[in-house]
């Protein structure tokens, strides 16, 4: 239980506190009127047993006057109960959740390969739902309803520890239902919460896809895994309501049968003279009383053993490490890959003992077939995963001794495939540079040759981007990202295929960007333009993982190997033909 | 289909499933009515009791026992009766949601992709995921809770009345202040706005969470924190500061009402007192009173339910109009008798086109008066500057957008009367970045035709150049893609692309930048490939790439959104105009080397040196 509240509080159980006060508090508020309303039970008893003395008008007056007065301050408590609670849950919620995006960015990108994207946006999303409902409403409603059974129990015992018995008796029975159907609960709301996800991952796919699925005429009820997975989530939904009913009702009935035992029990001890008549009175009157809030126990306790396995799911990915380093980025220091091992899953190796060094201010071009591990080795540069065996240093140090950030902040990339924010454009290119003015952002367009099309949109840079810049063409996306990266000016420039998809009026104009960009820079490019590589200080040809070929353009040709026999197929690449 | 319509169309839905609810709701006020049972026993005890108050020897103990056993078996019956009612609500709303959520999905696919780009996923997710799940609570408990609040109260007055009308009639009054309060929730202007920001920021926030996920790599280079990756940091904060400012604008209502209805016996006292005070001796009115009091708890029980009935009903009409909204999306129309075409020229007649309709601020011609014929057997290749309409022009053909002038024919059958289904079974599509579904290789090939054979896969594979970098995966065809195609490169990607659109074999195929990020080896490849397979087909490409094009039948060059030159690739260079432009820039970028500001790539290149590089490309 104290695991759980751990989880639930995101690892930060105090701040539960406030919240648990005020709803002891407020449970506590609520003993009065029950308290108010045996005494004028009492009072009209009293009426009843000694008829001579009449009924104490007075006193029932003074109990209401209380009681009126009581309203108040349970209306305090309440409403003192309700701030702190629902404060304390959105706000748990709000830091949660802007805590849990960072930790996830610190991860490495092997994380998010493991896992499917959809489902981490479910945990930032509806697993903090479910906490902040279990801390809004289950927790403090759970705490403010136990604490007059609680007191009530206290109280009783001293009555008639007999009565007070048969009255509880049964509640650990309900109680131990729960306990023991806890791991079919903990099952179906795993479940549940797992048919919930896979939903919403499949309509997160279905709707990023959407373009491919109305070209396919594959919608609706076509996109088979979409309507099976609410197809299971209603069946997982019908399943946990109706296992678990059975369980709590059945738990329920255990509890709330205490009334018919301590009446039977009571009417015994009383034919038998051992209970005293206003006794037994007091305890059919507290009898009324204290079954209500119970029920209120039981319900609240199995909704937040549902909502534990959202909490459990937040708290595993908050235990994964993140990337570790402390160290700075050495200045001015080449690049060295030493015996470099790697695969995306271990099991395949996609680059295996792979060395070699890339001079500080010279431009490295990566060449191979596809799949040979080109675009592998930039990640590895940037640290998105860390390696398996070997080393990658800067100068001396290697990089999984550095900061992941501030290596990242050495570094600009320029990849084939170009993910913008659904923002404006000014603001996409500012990126960059938080700190930019819009001149700068201006000039960097410029450069980038893209300062032409943007002011001619209507909105200019104040132009808002679709979701992953769907509403730009590839070539303009592409050029968004090269001033981005121009306005960041990093010392290490990583290209991926960077003019893949430029029409051939902007390409020269690109071309020219791109020099201004790796001017002075130390650049990894991957290009399957040969000729555009012609120039570089240093050609790494890859095949299959291993580096097969090393040198400048003039020295590989002379060598006869596979860098000659791909540029000798370029030179012959003819076009599409249909006839 | 206007949006009142689609309200009544959820109704209908919801209507669908009436025989259950309302078998839920009888059972919900049965149960209701039996949990009364064991107060009332108690009640009946305790009247015993005090008739005996003087002697308790008198004292029936049969009838005590008697009402224990009554309120027990009441209470197994209300149990009973809850469980049942619960069930069939639940099974009742599950299976809405599961027809809703399914309706929504269908309608989406068939709306224009204009809706698409200008709607984030994140927020059309939520509607189908949250609004949607809203309604659950509504169905589930709300509608029998409501019924049942409703019910039984009215039925316990009617017997209270019936003891004594003056103690019925005070707790009237705060039964009435409970509904006021609700109403007021429910109904205030400010609590309507409050509740429409409300579900904007939950849009909000779903929307920049799932981008700041899927733009990770992005997220990483730029150094972007959670802190600083303001979107989001907005989307959370604004949603919490709704949420609290919701919360407070009801604490008010809440606390009165949880106050008020759960207090309702202190509403009895005083009249109970002042009845009392002239007839002290009244034992059968102190009953009376007795019975009150130990009543009125169950009076407040299921009023207490209703707790959160105001807020809980604002959200869902929120969340309804959400969901009307898109139905009231309109679909692409469908003709009523779809028309078959045997030949397979695309044609485009004077067809005019913009994004945004002419009265609104954006609106900007992208195609202006285009007419064309790409013939079948032929190839037509789309070219031209960036922006300047080329792939709209290639999405239209699939009627991702319906043109407003003009006619796009496919034969001699306008596109609109072919029907969706014929139509994408006659077109097939390369996009230029290619979306993979989270599923195997192998079924992501199939999707170009769900009835081929594993055979027919690896064939279309192999000639899209991607079977053998499939085969070298560790588990082949079987290996999943992770959504958005991780681990593939953009190239592979595209080659599977490729080999979906081979598989689907339709007569007219429309390659939009296909092979642009394909190395030198594939595309050669691929292009040998697709040269058997596209023999008969009316090809349509879009390439910026010049010396791919080169062998088209016909070029159409596409500027600014109208046509500017069309012809053969001899013809177009001769013509000296945009094209020829295009071919030097193509030439010279070719001649591009990284890192060499080359002083001859930014000046007009020789005819000389074309020639010489035009015989290296």
């Amino acid at each position: 239980m104290n695991n759980y509240f751990y989880n639930i509080s995101g690892g930060n159980t105090r701040s539960l506190l406030p919240s648990a006060v005020a709803a002891i508090l407020d449970g506590i508020a609520k003993v009065v009127p029950a308290a108010l309303l045996v005494d004028i039970f009492n009072t009209i008893y009293v009426s009843f047993a000694h008829p001579e003395t009449g009924l104490n008008i007075g006193r029932m007056w003074a109990v209401f006057v209380i009681l009126l007065i009581w309203l108040a301050v349970e209306y305090a408590a309440y409403s003192y109960l309700y701030d702190k609670t629902y404060k304390a849950a959105y706000s748990l919620a709000a830091s949660g959740r802007l805590g849990l995006a960072e930790h996830i960015r610190l991860l490495s990108l092997g994380f998010f390969g493991k896992r499917d994207p959809g489902d981490l946006t479910n945990l930032l999303l509806s697993d903090y739902g479910q906490v902040e409902n279990t801390i809004s409403h289950n927790v403090p409603q759970l705490i403010s309803a136990i604490m007059l059974p609680v007191l009530a129990l206290v109280g009783l015992v001293f009555m008639d520890w007999r009565m007070a018995l048969a009255m509880f008796a049964a509640v650990p029975f309900g109680v131990l239902i729960l306990w023991l159907t806890d791991s079919i609960q903990a099952r179906l709301s795993a479940k549940h919460v797992q048919a919930k996800n896979e939903a919403a991952s499949r309509l997160q796919e279905y709707l990023s896809g959407i373009r491919e699925i109305k070209a396919h005429n594959i919608g609706g009820k076509k996109f088979e895994r979409l309507r099976l997975s609410f197809d299971q989530l209603k069946q997982a939904s019908i399943r946990l309501e109706g296992i678990m009913g059975p369980m709590i009702m059945g738990a329920m009935l255990l509890t709330r049968s205490g009334m018919t035992l301590m009446i039977m029990v009571g009417s015994y001890l009383l034919i038998g003279g051992t209970l005293s008549l206003p006794v037994f009175l007091l305890f059919l009157l507290i009898g009324t009383k204290i079954f209500e809030p119970l029920t209120v126990v039981l319900m609240n306790y199995g909704e937040m053993r549902y909502s534990a396995y959202s909490a459990q799911r937040i708290m595993e990915v908050k235990a994964e490490q993140p990337m570790q380093g402390t160290e700075s980025v050495p200045s001015g220091k080449p690049i060295v890959f030493d015996q470099v091992a790697f695969g995306y899953d271990p099991q395949t190796p996609v680059l295996k003992n792979l060395s070699f060094t890339i001079k500080p201010n010279t431009i490295t071009a990566l060449v191979g077939p596809s799949g040979s591990g080109k675009s592998t080795i930039t990640r590895l540069i940037a640290r998105f995963w860390d390696i398996q065996e070997g080393s990658i240093r800067i100068g001396s140090q290697p990089i999984n001794r550095v900061n992941p950030e501030l290596l990242l902040a050495d570094i600009s990339m320029v990849f084939q495939d170009v993910y913008l924010f659904q923002d404006t454009i000014g603001n996409n290119i500012r990126i960059g540079k938080k700190e930019a003015t819009q001149a700068e952002i201006e000039e960097a367009a410029k450069r980038a040759c893209c300062h032409e099309f943007i002011s001619r949109l209507p909105q200019g840079y104040d132009t808002p981007v679709g979701e992953g810049g769907s509403t730009l063409s590839g070539g303009e996306k592409q050029r968004i990202s090269i001033a981005r990266a121009l306005l960041k000016d990093a010392s290490i420039v990583l290209l991926d295929e960077a003019t893949a998809s430029l029409d051939p009026e902007n390409e020269t104009a690109v071309q020219q960007a791109i020099n201004e960009l790796v001017a002075n820079k130390t650049v990894i490019l991957i290009a399957h333009r040969l000729k555009t590589i012609q120039n570089a200080d240093q050609i790494l040809v890859l095949n299959h993982g291993e580096l097969v070929e090393q040198g400048t353009h003039d020295e590989l040709l002379a060598k006869s190997g596979l860098y000659e026999h791909l540029w000798s197929i370029q030179q012959g690449a003819d076009g599409w033909r249909v006839k | 289909m206007n949006s009142n319509s689609e309200v009544v169309g959820l109704f209908r839905i919801v209507s669908t499933k009436k025989g259950l609810l309302i078998v839920a709701s009888v059972f919900s006020t049965l149960s209701s009515l039996l949990q009364i049972v064991p107060f009332f026993a108690v009640f009946k005890i305790i009247e015993e009791l005090l008739m005996h108050a003087q002697n308790a020897a008198g004292i029936n103990k049969e009838l005590i026992i008697h009402w224990g056993m009554w309120a027990f078996l009441a209470l197994v019956g209300a149990l009973i009766a809850l469980y049942i009612g619960g069930m069939c609500s639940h099974i009742a709303a599950f299976n809405i949601l599961y027809e809703l959520r399914v309706r929504l999905s269908e309608h989406v696919a068939k709306v224009p992709m204009g809706y698409h780009n200008k709607t984030a996923s994140g927020e059309l997710k939520k509607i189908i995921e949250v609004s949607v799940e809203k309604i659950e609570k509504f169905i589930a408990h709300q509608l029998p809770d409501l019924v049942s609040a409703v019910i039984v109260p009215l039925s316990l007055l009617i017997y209270l009345f019936w003891l004594d009308w003056r103690m019925a009639l005070v707790l009237l009054l705060p039964i009435g202040i409970g509904f006021w309060l609700q109403a007021r929730v429910f109904g205030s202007e400010e609590g309507q706005k409050a509740y429409r920001d409300f579900q904007y920021a939950v849009e909000e926030m779903n929307a920049t969470g799932i981008e700041y996920v899927r733009g990770m790599p992005a997220v990483k280079v730029f150094g972007i924190t959670a802190e600083s990756f303001l979107t989001f940091k907005q989307a959370v904060t604004r949603y919490r500061d709704i949420s609290l400012n919701i919360t407070n604008m009801c604490k008010t209502s809440y606390s009165l009402f949880f106050i008020i209805i759960s207090s309702l016996f202190v509403f009895a006292v005083p009249i109970g007192i002042l009845l009392s005070s002239g007839q002290a001796y009244n034992q059968s009115f102190a009953v009376t009173f007795i019975l009150i009091l130990i009543i009125t708890p169950s009076l407040s029980a299921p009023l207490l339910k209703l707790l959160y009935l105001g807020s809980g009903l604002r959200e869902i009409v929120e969340g309804n109009k959400r969901i009307a909204a898109v139905f009231a999306e309109e679909v692409v129309s469908e003709p009523t008798v779809p028309r078959v075409s045997s030949s397979y020229d695309v044609s485009f007649d004077q067809v005019s086109f913009a994004y945004e309709s002419k009265d609104s601020m954006d609106f900007k011609h992208v195609l202006s008066n285009i007419s064309f014929v790409a013939r079948a057997g032929e190839m037509t290749a789309l070219v031209g500057p960036s922006g300047g309409g080329k792939s709209t022009i290639a999405n239209l053909l699939l009627r991702f957008w319906d043109v407003k002038e003009g006619q796009i024919t496919i034969g001699d059958v306008p596109i609109r009367e072919m029907g969706t289904e014929r139509l994408m079974d006659t077109v097939s599509f390369v996009f230029q970045d290619v979306h993979l579904f989270y599923d195997t290789i192998e079924e992501n090939i199939r999707m170009g035709n769900t009835a081929a054979s594993k055979e027919e896969v690896m064939k279309a594979a192999r000639t899209a150049c991607c079977h053998e970098f499939i085969e070298k995966l560790e588990y082949g065809y079987d290996t999943k893609i992770d959504e958005g195609g991780t681990y593939l490169s953009g190239g592979e990607a595209q080659r599977i692309a490729i080999a979906r659109a081979l598989l689907k074999n339709a007569p007219v195929l429309v390659l939009d930048e296909a092979t642009a990020y394909a190395d030198a080896e594939n595309e050669r490849k691929i292009q040998q490939g697709l040269a058997e397979l596209v023999k008969d087909k009316t090809v349509l490409i879009i390439a910026h790439r010049l010396s791919t094009i080169r062998g088209a039948e016909q070029i159409i060059v596409v500027n600014q959104g109208e046509i500017a030159e069309r012809g053969t690739h001899e013809e177009l260079r001769e013509r000296n105009g945009l094209y020829e432009q295009m071919w030097r820039a193509h030439i010279s970028a070719a001649r591009w080397k990284l890192g060499l500001d080359d002083q001859l790539s930014r000046q007009p290149v020789a005819a000389a040196v074309v020639k010489e590089d035009m015989s290296d490309e």
